[in-house]
């Protein structure tokens, strides 16, 4: 066979296989779907519930870090966790005195306290009371970080050290929930965010809120239903 | 060389024609059920994907679609079930397989209990 009619033959014959492949390639789209998320508390909804102080994992560290010294990691803290229950729940946020003091600073017996939840409990009313621990980092990511870099002269692309100032924030909360009537433990989470943005000097007041407000979905899923966005594939044909 | 084309274009026609005989309808559900769930329309497509089906009871992309519908309509116990046909029937295709996972993650954080209860509620 000639070399010009072989050549025909062979793109003739890839033209009908890619015809029959065709069907077979098919469309997909990804579409996006809201699914609920359960409350993790099976609660009516009204209950009256009392925000006890967190034991903070961070306060060694505030003596190091003076960074942390701006930041009342409790009160703010407690300040969101109330305004977004108030916001968003239809439960009724009770007032705890306010010298109240933990019976410990350890989280584990804090979770075995029974006897202290149960008396807080019949002292406020509570029918559940949320305490747990709290950690704020903030950490200097600055360093040498590998970029690519295109050549003018050349055109060609080469790697090179560039120093990146960043700053890393890390919060990492672990909630418990009582009952505010046995004192028993009903719920143990951990919710953890880390944020980084770039510059060595970012505000740490405004890193925590943005950790909070990235865990604010599931730190609300505790006490009440939400909406989770996800992405799924269908088939067009 | 006027044969050889000739020959090809009747390969080709031949070719079209028992490709869109085999997809025969449940291609059209699904195709219409794909473009009313793009649009969130998800009760219609369920239904158009259960007529694909019903079609093609081994068409792993309408039992596949079927699973989306029914997980976007709440209905997850069927989901579940419709996910794990379209898998068996094609365990290779990668579309099917992250969807699964993706909505296995979800389901068993879903139907995860916490065992106690608040107030003794």
């Amino acid at each position: 066979m000639e070399p010009r009619r072989r050549l025909r033959v062979g793109a003739a014959a890839a033209l009908v296989a890619l015809f029959c492949a065709l069907p077979l390639l098919g469309g997909v789209a990804q579409v996006k779907l809201k699914l609920p998320l359960k409350p993790r508390l099976p609660l009516r909804g009204n209950e009256k519930i009392a925000l006890a102080p967190f034991v903070l994992a961070t306060e060694a560290e505030k003596a190091r870090d003076k960074r942390l010294q701006n930041v009342d990691l409790q009160a703010e803290f407690q300040r969101f966790l109330k305004k977004q229950i108030e916001k968003k729940t239809k439960l009724e946020v009770v007032e705890l005195p306010t010298d109240l003091k933990l019976p410990t600073q350890n989280l584990s017996e804090l979770g075995r306290s029974t006897e202290f939840w149960r008396a807080l409990g019949a002292q406020t009313g509570a029918e559940i009371i949320v305490s747990g621990s709290l950690e704020f980092r903030v950490e200097d990511r600055s360093g040498y970080k590998t970029e690519e870099y295109v050549s003018p002269i050349d055109g060609r692309t080469y790697y090179r050290q560039v120093y990146v100032e960043q700053t890393g924030f890390l919060f990492d909360i672990v909630f418990l929930v009582f009952d505010g009537r046995s004192g028993e433990k009903i719920l143990q989470d951990e919710f953890k965010d880390f944020r980084q943005t770039g510059g060595r000097r970012a505000d740490e007041l405004q890193g925590l809120f943005e950790n909070l407000f990235s865990l604010e979905n599931q730190i609300l899923n505790l006490f009440v239903a939400r909406d989770r966005e996800a992405e799924r594939y269908i088939f067009t044909d | 060389m006027k044969k050889s084309v000739l020959a090809l274009g009747l390969v080709l026609v031949t070719t079209a024609c028992s490709s869109y005989a085999r997809t025969d309808k449940a291609a059209t559900q699904i195709s219409f059920g794909s473009t009313v769930a793009r649009k969130g329309l998800w009760r219609e497509a369920a239904f158009r994907f259960q007529k694909a089906i019903e079609k093609e009871p081994n068409n792993a992309r309408a039992h596949n679609n079927l699973a989306v519908a029914l997980e976007a309509s709440g209905e997850f116990a069927h989901a579940l079930a419709e996910y794990k046909k379209a898998l068996e029937l094609d365990p290779n295709d990668s579309y099917i397989r992250r969807n699964y996972a993706r909505f296995a993650e979800f389901y068993t954080s879903y139907t995860r209990t916490t065992g106690k209860t608040a107030g003794g509620t």
